[in-house]
């Protein structure tokens, strides 16, 4: 039997501490030692079934928990049954004979649900492959980091989500198979794992970002690009005004030629002080990606500029003292991000996967976002940061870009996306600072989206106004899958009932 | 003669500043390439300077058959002020651990 039980009824409380379930009765989904892929999967996921039936003759609510990285607390549901998949955790290849006709298997890879991020990458990364872009951080679990749509950090590229080809989702109803219209692995793989297959377009980007409310994602089939070399820059320099309007219409070489490497840069980012965010020096990191090649000098994750925690050791001062939250952050920028590879020295080189840190806050952080049109970022910008830092906000302000991602509820669903990130210290006046930021950009016209798994403040009506024919599109696609509002419900709890997405 | 009282007095009171402030420091030991589970955590109690230790819980841990990710120590506000309150004599301390979920091999769908 793959799920065990843990303890008695209890209390569990998120990784960032944001919520608690109370009276949570917690199981762990494990992996077996199944020879292949296909059938350990389909042992799990029969599991999984008979697990949720168990749950609703008990009245239970249940709720899937990977690394539990959401400090919008979509994963928090009192009085239920918590499924932990962190143990649930093997990787495998994909034959050409497991894929149809005219699909390259050479780049997918089947991963179990509670694989992290970093674990992803290195089995990737043994085959000679690479995820193309990711958050900053990797220790979510994949299936959660992409039910979340946690944005994606390459220029050219969307979500972590859009490396999904394939999943299999388990409801009361069933355990399916989703692809999309054109299908992806071979009918007689799909059987082996104990699914029924649903190729369809909607309902494959529903699944894509499901929000944990779709059912339970037991299985991901994974694309990837060859594995490839990033060369990064930091630095920290005072950032004209006037560059805002490069980055707005997209022109990254020349801000790249400014402020690190004259060449195209693939990743850029830009770490301000909201408090004169033009007059204090700003933290930027550049990557540059190379071909690969074996031989370049390994790099730990600090020389790579991976690590971006030091801020939440400052909490305190910063809520304590709020005349000094200015220089404050400036001393932290300095301490914290400023150890990089500048332009003259030595250059560092490191895959994809090394780049990322599996972080560990030492104290309570506070995460928001806002996505906006990358068109917006010039007129945006400077107002966000007067709004946050007139009202308090002690977290520093972090710009990143990406393309469309894919799924219906992606957050990145401009043509050209600018994320704006509020990672740092929690405290109240903080969350209330970025609230002024929501109501201000409002104000303008601005449009924006906020990321599912940060503190987002969404609820149903807006989540309707900000998803338009998509959360229509979604709704149905979920309808499809579970006809039943029972079942539906079953997955609900306070947080994903209020945004809509389970009743 | 008065000033060197004050003066002593303000270097012991420094001085309990400084063990209550250092005493919440967070000692954080991990291993590379880290695959956690939940944090769990315990609080240890040294009494009698450290003569006598005993944990609130024997140090059972779930699921930790593929050992621990990483482990911190540290003492809460309060934790501190016990310690200070009863002259060292009691000197509770957290500590908290992540087990490690397992790195297992690739295998073939």
């Amino acid at each position: 039997m793959p799920i065990v039980k843990l303890g008695d009824k209890g209390r569990w409380t998120n990784y960032h501490g944001t919520g608690t379930c109370e009276a949570a009765t917690r199981f762990a989904l494990r992996s077996g030692d199944a020879v292949r892929g296909r059938d350990e999967i389909a042992i799990a996921s029969k599991a999984v079934q008979d697990w949720l039936a168990e749950a609703q003759a008990a009245k239970r609510r249940v709720r899937p928990i990977g690394a539990g990285w959401s400090p919008s607390n979509v994963n928090i549901s009192s009085d239920s049954w918590l499924l932990h998949t962190r143990r649930f955790n093997r990787c495998f290849r994909i034959e050409a004979a497991d894929v149809r006709p005219g699909i390259d298997a050479d780049g997918l890879m089947l991963v179990e649900a509670g694989a992290l991020v970093d674990e992803v990458s290195d089995k990737l990364e043994e085959q000679g492959r690479s995820l193309w872009t990711s958050g900053a951080g990797n220790g979510q679990t994949f299936a959660g980091a992409c039910a979340t749509g946690t944005h994606g950090s390459m220029i050219a590229r969307g979500g972590i989500q859009d490396h999904i080809r394939a999943l299999q989702i388990v409801t009361p109803g069933g355990i399916h198979w989703i692809e999309p219209d054109a299908g992806v692995m071979s009918d007689a793989f799909i059987a082996a794992t104990g699914s029924t297959p649903l190729r369809d377009d909607d309902l494959f980007a529903a699944a894509q970002l499901p929000v944990g409310s779709l059912g339970i994602v037991t299985a991901v089939v994974v694309d990837s690009v060859p594995k490839f070399l990033v060369r990064p820059i930091q630095n920290l320099r005072t950032v004209e005004c006037a560059a805002l309007d490069w980055l707005a219409t997209g022109d990254f070489r020349r801000f790249s030629a400014a402020y690190a490497l004259d060449q195209d840069p693939d990743f850029v980012q830009m770490i301000v002080n909201p408090y004169k965010p033009f007059k204090r020096p700003a933290m930027l990191r550049f990557l540059y990606r190379e071909p690969w090649r074996d031989d370049y000098p390994r790099a730990t994750p600090g020389q790579l500029g991976a690590g971006y925690d030091a801020l939440s050791l400052l909490g305190r001062l910063l809520n304590d003292y709020p005349w000094a939250r200015g220089p404050l952050l400036q001393f932290a920028m300095k301490q914290g991000y400023a150890s990089g590879p500048d332009v003259n020295a030595p250059p560092v080189y490191g895959s994809w996967g090394e780049g990322l840190d599996t972080h560990r806050p030492l104290a309570d952080l506070f995460n928001a976002s806002v996505t906006i049109d990358r068109a917006d970022l010039a007129r945006a910008f400077e107002r966000i940061c007067a709004v946050f830092a007139r009202h308090g906000g002690s977290t520093v302000v972090t710009v990143r870009f990406m393309e469309r991602a894919q799924g219906l509820l992606a957050p990145a669903r401009f043509p050209h996306n600018a994320v704006i990130d509020f990672d740092g210290p929690r405290s109240q006046r903080t969350a209330d600072a970025y609230a002024r930021v929501v109501e201000c950009l409002d104000a303008e016209g601005i449009a924006f989206t906020r990321h599912w798994a940060k503190s987002c403040r969404l609820d149903a009506v807006r989540v309707a106004a900000d998803y338009g024919e998509d959360f229509r599109r979604w709704r149905s696609a979920r309808d499809r899958l579970m006809p039943d509002p029972a079942h539906r419900a079953l997955f609900g709890s306070e947080v994903l009932d209020g945004l809509g997405l389970t009743c | 003669m008065m000033w060197v009282g004050w003066a002593l007095a303000t270097l012991g009171f420094a001085l309990l500043v400084g063990q209550y402030a250092a005493g919440q420091a967070d000692i954080f030991v991990s291993i590379a390439n880290p695959r956690p589970l939940d944090e769990e955590l315990m609080v240890v109690t040294l009494k009698g300077w450290g003569f006598a230790a005993q944990a609130a819980q024997p140090f059972v841990t779930p699921e930790s058959d593929h050992g621990l990710c990483d482990v911190r120590v540290f003492g809460t506000r309060r934790q501190m002020l016990v310690a200070i309150a009863t002259f060292g004599f009691l000197r509770p301390v957290t500590v908290a651990w992540r087990a490690h979920a397992g790195i297992l091999p690739l295998g073939d769908a």
